[in-house]
């Protein structure tokens, strides 16, 4: 295949044309539609298989990528030079992506026009779709920070329209604002990163950034508040908050378990294919911009304690989505647990293998939710604890479920065990060496245990055991085979298998010597973290040229890093081997605890919950994160401090400050007033009146004509004159 | 066509004569001659952007006109446009457009609301267009006379208290600018270039000092700081903003549309035309406080609009946030940073001007504009529900206004960023706060008043109609068209941005 923009674009631009023609024929021709949004994820989901063919079975060699630009706005004049570049990076890992989000996406639909066909807003469902996975896809096909961003902000549009898709609820609205505004507080320093790169690389393409690392010259500091922060460190740690904000890890994971009050096939396209998968995959792009910022041990840290920690809430749910939800979390934490260790590739893994089998989980919940309807409140029911039983009513369902509870647990041959247990291989290789990461580790292997617990917990409450309500289940009509009810699970559900993965079944090298092709594991080789050094002597024109190499056999081991030693190799060997077994041992332990529990009833999880009731509420209040961000930091900090200022501006500043001008003037213009009425007035102007008639009395007095009187004033003054006195005229 | 600019400042003001020989009760003739007198207007500045070469940076003498007004003084008559002035002469023609259609409610003395309002259309196109500093001058205060009526007039409740504040305080601004230009023709030499401003920028005024009340000052930054004033209370720019809510919540819909979408703007404008390239050296000088005003701006501005209850004061605020980021911009004088504070005028005229028209739809049916009303209930509540088109318009003008990639507002605020990062690197960390708080209080409005229930006062509101469609789609386009593809907009700035961009270089 010709990789041209062309040829690559359709994949991204086919969803998006559906969803601009869907918004204006959706209300008159649904079906058509809906038509239109299947087959424009389906076109691409061939496409991308052509690809992903093309880039993996040709075996192209781990650093080959197609880098294709175009001018998207250009602002330059005279000497200013300033072009906006947007294109295309393909390489394997997108590749992969591609397959992924697109497969996925297309169930995800297919399984949509069962489950959203009574709706009344069935259409309107599906233009968000297309809207959603087209920007998936042109994430998944960015060349550069700033369209990832551009596509990453429209997710962040969807997901606002999918979760407040019941409109009509109140509560949908809060989600919706939740989801939207928690991502933001991640995406606004998202944005600072790209900014601080942009303005310091002059570019924002991966390729840019692999070269400038790899030359060094992102030590300059960054002068924030008077502190001198490295930009490497900076814009790394603003780019991971993104992916803290849009992976729903520590701390601003609140908004993924209320997102579930949008229809579940959009949950399983949040939790799965899209979204949350976008937060994981850009810190992958980015994990040397984070490795040369000396973050790693952070982001190990906050996976850690994400993988721990929703797993734990997990364990107290009662509703089905929730359940999942948190569960979506934990994995998320474990992957991003393995970027922080440093197994880029096994996070990738995880990535993928957790969209397959939680998009199976989410769908199939859904499945379950629609065949149970409460014909008193006319609604659909989610609560576990009216379950029970159903796995007679719904096989396969309960097949599809099971397979990816299965997976999701780490039992071999599935393939979370050869994803997860990677990364928690590379977590302990990472202890022994340095005691920093020894606590992210304990956490994952806790949360490993959990994890099983938690899962077949949902399994055994929902598909076992007998019916909770009678009513309910005696409701409940039995599944029947349809296309596009249970054939997406079941495909999914194939998919769950750990061999697609990974060449040798058991993952971890366990089988090595019972399998000895295991060695060739097409995703080990074929994604490996970027070569810096391969970058520097790239100019930004791109190769074009194909390389293609054989499978290289190599260590599942960093190839970056290499090994210094046979003995170290062989140590990593052995870890990840003791690990492989730790963890199986570990997840068959949790499986079997929730047996006890839950169907032989050995222990009661009623004695766990009154004898632990703290804890019990604090993990069933979500740890009173929600509390914390809603209460306290907005209701009673920004909420107040808002009123504050607004009325310190209406209510002080402009009656006052502003107003108050009009009674400084009141008080110069009667002032000036009373100078006018009385000094100029009265006293100037009237005063000059009243001294001419004065005068005028006087002198009319005076000049009275009468002769006599004049003779006596002559006489007088001859007198006064004669006595001494000097004349006054 | 080369009279193009004197045809486009000069239609509306025909068509004020045309209105005047309507008979006043023929209200229908009335409204259809202003809609095509601004038509006609519109299609002249869509003719002067197909005409415009975006290749020649500064004035198009093409264009140009000039011709002596007032001679003993060296007063011109004198015209221009470039890529500054052009998307501002573009936003204007449209936005008086489709204020006119969105007037069509208006049933109090409607031949002189029309009239007012071609008055006001002359007097913005002669602000944006006048090349002489006295020219801009009288526009500048023309402007005032319709603006105040009209708010004063058809305003709501509490309008005389609003108008005069308006007038008062834009003419306070003004005194302090007639200083300035009065001030420049002496010190220039009260030639024939007095009062032309392009003669006048270059930065000639730095070295030179002014006696004040017995001590030595800079000419170039006390004639500097009194323009900022009088433009900074039209943008208008914290402390100088709070006339603006008051104005808004009292203007009726089209004046308050025209009042964020292009008055506003002109406060922009004259940084860029007037104040910042005649004294390119106080300009730079003063860069970092007009930061921080912006700054504050931006963040007071987000979290003040937080705290409101009414529709209007909301977006009257988010205005104040939004010409923020315009201030921001511009202090950083670097090629992103000016466009992106350009693209920005242009674009907030469209998106805030959408939120206006939108408010405007709804009040027409309610009366009211209460999110929540004081005594605690809400003023709406189920509007998605009921109104389904304007919910959609809605949320397409919300997104545009909170800057969602794909929508106009995106590409200008993030051009803006990058142009401040290197120089104000703390300003542009906290600024991105205000783009945060801005998502915030949109979405809670949103969520209160669409979300729910359906309120029952609402149940009786029809969707929107043909006319409301009509004058919303242009603009809906636009927040769209250029938001993914803003080159034309781009093209048609950067050669002049560029010019003033250099000549600012110059001096820091």
């Amino acid at each position: 295949m010709e990789y041209s923009l062309s040829t690559i674009l359709p994949i991204v631009l086919l969803p998006f044309f559906a969803f601009v023609l869907n918004s204006f024929i959706v209300k008159k021709f649904t079906k058509t539609a809906v038509t239109i949004s299947c087959l424009a994820i389906f076109v691409p989901f061939i496409y991308a298989l052509r690809i992903f063919i093309d880039f993996v079975f040709n075996k192209y060699s781990a650093d080959y990528y197609i880098h294709k630009t175009f001018t998207w706005f250009d602002l330059s004049s005279g000497s200013q030079i300033f072009k906006v570049q947007m294109g295309i990076y393909l390489d394997n890992m997108s590749a992969v992506m591609l397959l992924m989000v697109t497969g996925v996406a297309f169930l995800i639909h297919l399984f949509s026009t069962y489950y959203m066909h009574d709706d009344p807003r069935y259409g309107r469902f599906f233009v968000y779709l297309s809207l959603f996975t087209s920007a998936m896809l042109g994430l998944v096909l960015s060349d550069n920070l700033f369209s990832v961003f551009i596509f990453w902000e429209l997710m962040g549009f969807c997901s606002y329209s999918l979760i407040g898709f019941y409109y009509e609820k109140e509560g949908a609205g809060n989600a919706s604002i939740k989801a939207f505004m928690t991502t933001r507080v991640g995406d606004v320093f998202f944005l600072l990163g790209i900014v601080a790169l942009w303005t310091t690389i002059g570019s924002v393409t991966y390729v840019d950034i692999y070269k400038a690392i790899a030359e060094n010259s992102l030590n300059s500091p960054v002068f924030l508040f008077g502190l001198g922060i490295p930009i490497a460190t900076f814009a790394g740690f603003c780019i991971f908050m993104g992916t803290i904000g849009k992976s729903a890890q520590f701390p601003l994971q609140v908004w993924l378990p209320d997102a579930m009050f949008g229809p579940t096939p959009c949950s399983a396209l949040i939790h799965a294919a899209t979204m949350v998968a976008a937060g994981v995959y850009l810190s992958l792009r980015m994990y040397p911009l984070m490795d040369a910022g000396g973050l790693l041990e952070a982001i190990a840290y906050i996976g850690g304690i994400t993988a721990f920690g929703a797993a734990t809430i997990a364990l107290v749910q009662t509703d089905i989505k929730a359940v999942l939800a948190y569960s979506t979390i934990s994995q998320l934490g474990y992957m991003v647990l393995g970027i922080g260790v440093g197994a880029y590739n096994a996070s990738l893994m995880h990535l993928i293998t957790h969209a397959v089998f939680k998009a199976c989980l989410f769908l199939s919940a859904g499945s379950v939710i629609h065949s149970l309807h409460d014909h008193h409140t006319h609604t659909a029911v989610q609560e576990m604890p009216r379950m029970g039983g159903l796995r007679k009513k719904l096989p396969y369902t309960f097949l599809a479920m099971l397979f990816c509870t299965l997976a999701i647990s780490g039992v071999p041959l599935f393939s979370a065990f050869v994803s997860k247990d990677r990364i928690l291989g590379d977590a302990l290789v990472m202890a022994t060496r340095s005691s920093v990461y020894l606590i992210p580790a304990i956490l994952g292997l806790c949360g490993a245990f959990l994890t099983p617990f938690y899962m077949f917990r949902m399994m055994f409450l929902t598909f076992f055991g007998e019916p909770r309500d009678a009513d309910l289940f005696k409701h409940a009509h039995h599944e029947t085979l349809s296309f596009n009810r249970n054939i997406p699970l079941l495909i999914l559900a194939v998919f769950t298998l750990g061999f697609w993965y990974s060449g040798s079944l058991t993952g971890q090298g366990i089988g090595d010597k019972v399998f000895p092709d295991s060695k060739y594991e097409w995703f080990q080789v074929l994604v490996e973290k970027p070569v810096l050094s391969k970058f520097t002597s790239r100019t930004t024109t791109p190769l074009d040229v194909p390389e293609r190499k054989e499978f290289i056999e190599s260590s599942h081991y960093d190839p970056e890093r290499g090994f210094a030693s046979e003995e170290e190799e062989h140590e990593v060997h052995h870890i990840h081997q003791m690990g492989a077994i730790a963890s199986i041992i570990i997840a068959l332990s949790g499986i079997f605890l929730a047996y006890c529990m839950y169907i032989s009833k050995k222990f009661s999880p009623a004695w766990w919950t009154t004898t632990f009731s703290r804890w019990t509420a604090a993990l069933r209040n979500r740890y009173y994160f929600d509390h914390f961000y809603v209460d306290v930091l907005i209701q009673k900090g920004l909420l107040q401090l808002n009123n504050f200022l607004a009325w310190i501006d209406m209510g002080l500043y402009d009656r006052y400050a502003v107003d108050g001008w009009s009674k400084v003037l009141t008080l110069f213009y009667s002032m000036s007033r009373w100078f006018d009425n009385i000094v100029v007035d009265s006293i100037l102007v009237d005063g000059t009146g009243i001294s001419v008639r004065f005068f005028n009395i006087v002198l009319r007095t005076i000049q009275n004509g009468k002769i006599q009187f004049y003779f006596l004033v002559l006489l007088l003054v001859l007198a006064g004159y004669v006595l001494g006195f000097k004349p006054v005229i | 066509m080369q009279h193009l600019l004197d045809w486009i400042l000069w239609t509306p003001a025909l068509g004020i004569l045309g209105i005047l020989l309507i008979p006043g009760k023929s209200h229908n003739v009335i409204r259809f001659w202003s809609l095509f007198v601004t038509a006609v207007t519109f299609l002249m500045t869509i003719l002067l952007y197909c005409q415009f070469d975006p290749s020649i940076p500064g004035m198009q003498e093409y264009f140009s006109v000039k011709f002596p007004w007032i001679e003993q003084f060296h007063i011109y008559y004198s015209l221009g446009v470039d890529g500054i002035s052009l998307p501002m002469i573009l936003l204007t023609g449209l936005l008086f457009f489709l204020c006119i259609l969105s007037s069509w409610t208006i049933t109090k003395s409607v031949k002189s609301y029309f009239a007012l309002f071609l008055m006001l259309e002359a007097s913005v196109f002669g602000v944006f267009m006048a090349l002489d500093f006295f020219l801009f001058y009288v526009f500048w205060e023309v402007m005032l006379i319709p603006m105040f009526f009209l708010i004063g007039i058809w305003g709501g409740e509490n309008r005389e208290y609003a108008a005069v504040k308006f007038f008062l305080y834009t003419f306070a601004g003004s005194v302090l600018m007639l200083v300035g230009l009065i001030a420049l023709y002496f010190v220039s030499g009260e030639n024939a270039d007095s009062f032309n401003i392009l003669a006048l920028q270059g930065g000639k005024f730095g070295a030179m000092t002014i006696k004040l009340f017995g001590a030595d000052w800079n000419f170039g930054k006390i004639v500097f700081i009194g323009m900022f004033i009088g433009f900074a209370i039209k943008v208008p720019i914290f402390p100088f903003h709070t006339w603006l809510p008051h104005a808004h919540v009292q203007a009726p819909t089209a004046v308050s549309v025209i009042l964020a979408g292009v008055l506003l703007k002109m406060g922009t404008y004259g940084f860029l035309r007037i104040a910042f390239p005649i004294f390119p050296e106080a300009a730079v000088y003063f860069s970092q406080g007009i930061a921080w005003l912006g700054l504050i701006n931006v963040i007071y501005g987000a979290l003040c609009a937080m705290a409101q209850n009414d529709m209007k004061k909301l977006i009257a605020y988010s205005s104040v946030s939004h010409m923020g980021f315009v201030m921001l911009g511009l202090a950083a004088m670097t090629t992103q940073g000016v466009n992106g504070a350009v693209l920005q005028m242009f674009n907030h005229g469209t998106s805030t001007s959408m939120m206006f028209l939108m408010v405007g739809v709804l009040y027409e049916r309610s009366h009211h504009r209460w999110i929540v009303r004081p005594d605690g209930t809400k003023g709406f509540g189920g509007l998605y529900t009921q109104l389904p088109i304007y919910s959609i318009v809605f949320i397409i003008s919300m997104f545009a206004s909170m800057g969602l990639p794909g929508l106009s507002g995106f590409i200008s605020e993030a051009l803006i960023f990058l142009g401040i990062y290197k120089t104000f690197t703390t300003i542009t960390v906290l600024a991105l706060v205000g783009l945060l708080i801005g998502a915030a209080y949109l979405l809670w409005m949103f969520k209160r008043m669409f979300f729910g229930d359906v309120n029952p006062a609402v149940v009786e509101y029809h969707d929107m109609n043909a006319r409301e469609i009509f004058y919303m789609a242009p603009l809906c386009v636009a927040v769209v068209l250029f938001g993914v593809y803003p080159s034309p907009l781009l093209n048609m700035m950067k050669a002049s941005v560029g010019s003033l961009v250099s000549l600012m270089a110059k001096f820091q």
